[in-house]
């Protein structure tokens, strides 16, 4: 928990002093490089949304030197993506962050077995998980089943998991699993498990702002809110567009990806974009969704009181 | 074109043979070629097998060297920090040491778990590069790189051995990208009771292994590839793939088996060759594991480059073959047409021959072979036909003068029988007709009548044969009758004298039928003898027409000599249909070799009972050309009509 809380006050913290810094430009930093699950926002900004929103938006990616995190010490962002875990894990930790624009329907968190053994019997086994968090769920899997798995932070990439030097690793099923496809691992019904189909169906990315920033910025969120989600739907309409765009972002910030990967998880992505129920692309937090995570993080621990679904989002 | 090119095949004889020694020679040559072609590319691609697999083998060898060094070096030194751990400071030495001793050796972290020294925080990681000539050392590690979580540290930590990471990029100290890929051999520390404390890393600038493997080019167009545990290419000619796409990317969009087959091979360290296509080319890949690495390194060769000298003279043997076989056609064209000219202007001569000018001369070629032979024959042929032909002019005509003279005997033949009717205009109790109708020219029936002392002598016969010498028969029955019956006989003595006449010099054994009848004009009372012939239908007046019951047949006249005939009397056949006739009429035949048949001629009498005779014989007349339907008369036929009526 200390881990989260200085994650989040450090974010808190950039959030807030960054619109002061910056007051003409409006400084977007996705949580990770340059890839195709930050499509929307390429697109909003190539094809001059933003611009035609009104706002001088620019996008900053980190980078592996220099965290999301730290970009944000550094006072350069006005706002960010997160998954719905991690902003409610950073708002337990003190630090009020409001959505202004929610794009993932679905929860993309897979784990993946080496073997060809469902990762459910893996118990007191070693699995992979992101030092940087996105893992939540499974940690809330891992208690609640009793599986007491040993969790491996890496990095990043899959290399632990080809060498054996882990049993299992968590995935995004935008990223990572496909990553491991390309590696030549098998796929089976019986190896993966994913978390949107057994109960933990909770919805990830989404655009988080500082809550004092969104508080005398409303005009400038409501704006670059309704920009991302005109790119999100140019993306839908135009992927084969997208998919250049989103190359030219991987080639300029030298991204160790390829167009099949890009490809890949661009149709992923589009896809967690609509709603399992409604089969809709809904652009909102789903107030059943954030229940969810509240009952099972405060069941696991992972944070301490309650976050209602109106705190989290922009009014 | 097609169709004019079968037609000219079709109608030459030089073009069929032609053809069918193309096709043989070329299925021949087919055959040994591709029986050569297949033996010489297995023998070549065994070749290149054993060559790409030396080349091979000896890369992975000299990359191998360098590995071992590095990993030697690392395991000669590793026991200096773990005999130290009471002095961190110590780290710096020896990390710059290894430097110092080994120059394959780029940089070397000596890094240990959070807080193992605990004055020194959570985190120390002791790092030496190379860089500019010297080698500087510093410490590492914090928030921002925390590298518990790296690779190099955590492999061997959890593996519990030593071990190779996957090729990367490090940072360089001024916290940029290093251009420079490298790789780390890892290996746990641990104290002296065995339990990990940290990890040594030795890492290498794999620029060098790059450009040794890249160099490695047993064909023009071959290359190198080295991929990594995870599929990723290390070294490809392609730089956007390096790093960026492993074997199976491309599978993603399009499953190739092949490739898919390859990836798993060389992942699992296995050594060998596989087909592979690139860019829809057909390539071998030779493949070998690169020591403990978990690399694999291998090298694709095109099977035009493996094959190129195969091609080459496989290419080079198809144009001489193709040229030979060109010049060899030409050859045998011109030797067989010459050999066979003569017999196209035979065939030339033969058409003129076929078209009526048969003194055409057929040319001579003094040749006495086959073809000689075939002239030859034709000029043989040709004289026979001239005489054959001239034969049958002179048959022709002498055909011609026979049927002029069969005309004359026949018109003589009918000149013969009566042929006035009615004939007996003043008498009004004499109805009677009759016709003859020869199936030939002149034809073997006779039929006659005459009124003498108010008597009707009449006859109908039929001699047995047809054309001349049954009319000749017939011309002398139908005088020997006309001359006995006029001096007053009866039937019976009439035909009686008759066989005696005909008996006589009846060298041929011929012999009519006849039915000789005597009417008596004034009581109507008719004698008859039936010699053999068929027995006549009486149509009683107001009855059915029947044949005539006859007490005596007798035998036909002029093949037995023996006595008398007997004659027959009918006491009254006034106003009664008497028929006579030959076999022509029941016995005449359609084209099913169906009989007419009597009970139809009793039918015919039926419908025409009491009608005239003329009507009665026309009647029957057309109902045997009906009968017929347009096929030749297969009988002479004669029918005689006679009716007596109240004078």
């Amino acid at each position: 928990m200390n881990k989260g809380i200085l994650r989040a006050l450090s974010l808190c913290a950039l959030l807030a002093v960054a619109w002061s810094a910056s007051a003409q430009k409006f400084i977007f930093t996705p949580q990770w490089t340059a890839q195709a699950q930050f499509a929307g926002y390429y697109v909003a900004l190539e094809q001059g949304f933003y611009r035609d929103a009104g706002l001088d938006v620019e996008i900053v990616h980190p980078n592996i030197s220099k965290s999301a995190l730290n970009r944000v010490r550094d006072n350069e962002s006005q706002a960010t993506t997160l998954q719905l875990c991690q902003a409610m894990e950073i708002i337990d930790s003190g630090v009020p962050l409001v959505n202004i624009l929610q794009t993932s329907m679905n929860n993309a968190l897979v784990i993946v077995s080496r073997e060809d053994v469902n990762p459910l019997l893996l118990r007191g086994k070693r699995v992979g998980t992101w030092s940087i968090g996105f893992d939540q769920m499974a940690i809330c899997l891992s208690v609640k089943e009793g599986l007491n798995y040993q969790w491996v932070p890496f990095s990043s990439g899959i290399n632990l998991f080809l060498t054996g030097a882990i049993d299992a690793t968590v995935a995004m099923s935008y990223n990572e699993l496909y990553q491991l496809i390309q590696a030549g691992v098998e796929i089976t019904d019986n190896n993966i498990y994913r978390f949107c189909e057994h109960g933990y169906n909770v919805q990830e990315d989404g655009v988080y702002m500082a809550q004092s920033y969104y508080e005398t910025h409303r005009e400038e969120a409501r704006a670059f809110a309704e920009a991302s989600r005109r790119g999100w739907e140019w993306a839908v309409e135009h992927p084969d567009e997208t998919l250049e765009i989103v190359m030219d972002y991987v080639n300029r910030n030298h991204i160790g990806t390829n167009r099949v990967l890009q490809k890949l998880m661009l149709d992923e992505i589009l896809r967690l974009l609509v709603d399992r129920e409604s089969g809709k692309r809904e652009y909102r937090l789903r107030p059943d969704m954030v229940q969810l995570a509240n009952s099972l993080m405060l069941e696991n621990q992972i944070i301490l009181r309650e976050i209602p679904y109106d705190k989290l989002i922009a009014r | 074109m097609k169709s004019k090119l079968i037609r000219y095949i079709r109608q030459s004889l030089p073009g069929k043979i032609i053809l069918w020694i193309a096709l043989l020679t070329i299925l021949v040559f087919v055959a040994s070629l591709g029986f050569m072609f297949s033996q010489s590319r297995k023998s070549v691609r065994k070749e290149a097998i054993n060559r790409a697999e030396q080349v091979l083998d000896n890369t992975v060898q000299r990359v191998t060297n360098i590995l071992d060094r590095v990993e030697v070096a690392t395991n000669n030194f590793d026991w200096l920090p773990v005999r130290h751990l009471n002095a961190p400071d110590s780290m710096f030495v020896y990390s710059r040491r290894i430097l110092e001793l080994n120059p394959d050796v780029k940089s070397c972290s000596i890094s240990f778990e959070p807080y193992y020294f605990p004055k020194l925080g959570k985190y120390f990681s002791v790092f030496s590069i190379k860089q500019d000539g010297g080698i500087y050392t510093t410490r590492e590690g914090n928030p921002d790189y925390d590298y518990f979580t790296f690779d190099w540290y955590q492999l061997a930590k959890l593996l519990d051995r030593p071990v190779w990471t996957e090729p990367y990029f490090d940072f360089s100290l001024d916290n940029a990208y290093e251009p420079d890929m490298i790789a780390s051999f890892c290996k746990p520390l641990k104290d002296e009771k065995g339990r990990y404390v940290g990890t040594i890393s030795t890492d290498i600038s794999l620029s060098w292994l790059s450009e040794t493997i890249s160099a490695v080019k047993p064909y023009p167009n071959s290359y190198s590839i080295m991929i990594g545990r995870g599929g990723t290419f290390f070294v490809h000619p392609d730089s956007t793939k390096l790093f960026y796409q492993t074997i199976y990317t491309e599978t993603l969009d399009h499953p190739d088996p092949d490739r898919t087959a390859l990836g798993k091979a060389m992942q699992a360290g296995e050594e060998g060759m596989k087909p592979l296509k690139v860019n829809g080319k057909d390539c071998y890949v030779f493949y070998k594991p690169l020591a403990t690495t978990g690399w694999s390194v291998g090298i694709v060769c095109p099977e035009s480059d493996i094959l190129s000298g195969y091609r080459k003279l496989r290419g080079a043997a198809l144009v001489i073959v193709f040229l030979g076989l060109i010049i060899m056609l030409d050859l045998i064209n011109r030797v067989i047409n010459h050999e066979l000219e003569p017999l196209g202007r035979l065939t030339s001569q033969a058409k003129t021959i076929a078209s009526g000018e048969f003194d055409t001369e057929l040319p001579d070629e003094g040749r006495i072979d086959e073809i000689g032979q075939l002239s030859q024959s034709f000029t043989g042929m040709q004289h026979s036909l001239i005489n054959y032909i001239e034969e049958l002019k002179q048959t022709t005509a002498q055909k011609a003068s026979i049927e002029n003279e069969l005309k004359v005997a026949s018109d003589i033949q009918m000149s013969m029988v009566p042929r006035i009717f009615p004939p007996f205009p003043e008498r009004k109790d004499i109805d009677l007709h009759a016709a003859m109708t020869p199936a030939k020219e002149v034809g073997g029936d006779l039929f006659d009548f005459f009124v003498q002392d108010e008597r009707l002598y009449f006859c109908v016969g039929d001699v047995s044969g047809k054309g001349i010498p049954a009319s000749l028969f017939m011309a002398v029955t139908r005088n020997l009758f006309r001359i006995i019956a006029q001096q007053g006989r009866t039937p019976a003595e009439i035909a009686t004298q008759i066989n005696e006449f005909l008996f006589k010099d009846n060298d041929q054994g011929m012999f009519v039928t006849m039915f000789i009848g005597m009417a008596d004009l004034g009581t109507g009372a008719l004698n008859f003898c039936n010699c053999g012939h068929n027995p006549p239908v009486l149509v009683r007046k107001g009855q059915k027409a029947a044949f005539m019951d006859l007490k005596y047949t007798n035998r036909p006249l002029g093949i037995w000599d023996e006595g008398e005939f007997y004659g027959e009397e009918v006491a009254n056949i006034r106003e009664d249909q008497l028929l006579l006739y030959t076999d022509g009429l029941n016995e005449a035949e359609n084209a099913d070799k169906e009989l007419l048949g009597n009970d139809e001629v009793l039918r015919l009498m039926d419908e025409v009972a009491g009608c005239p005779s003329r009507e009665v014989v026309l009647h029957l007349q057309l109902a045997v050309e009906k009968h017929r339907a347009g096929i030749a008369p297969n009988d002479d036929l004669t029918l005689l009509c006679l009716r007596l009526l109240k004078g």
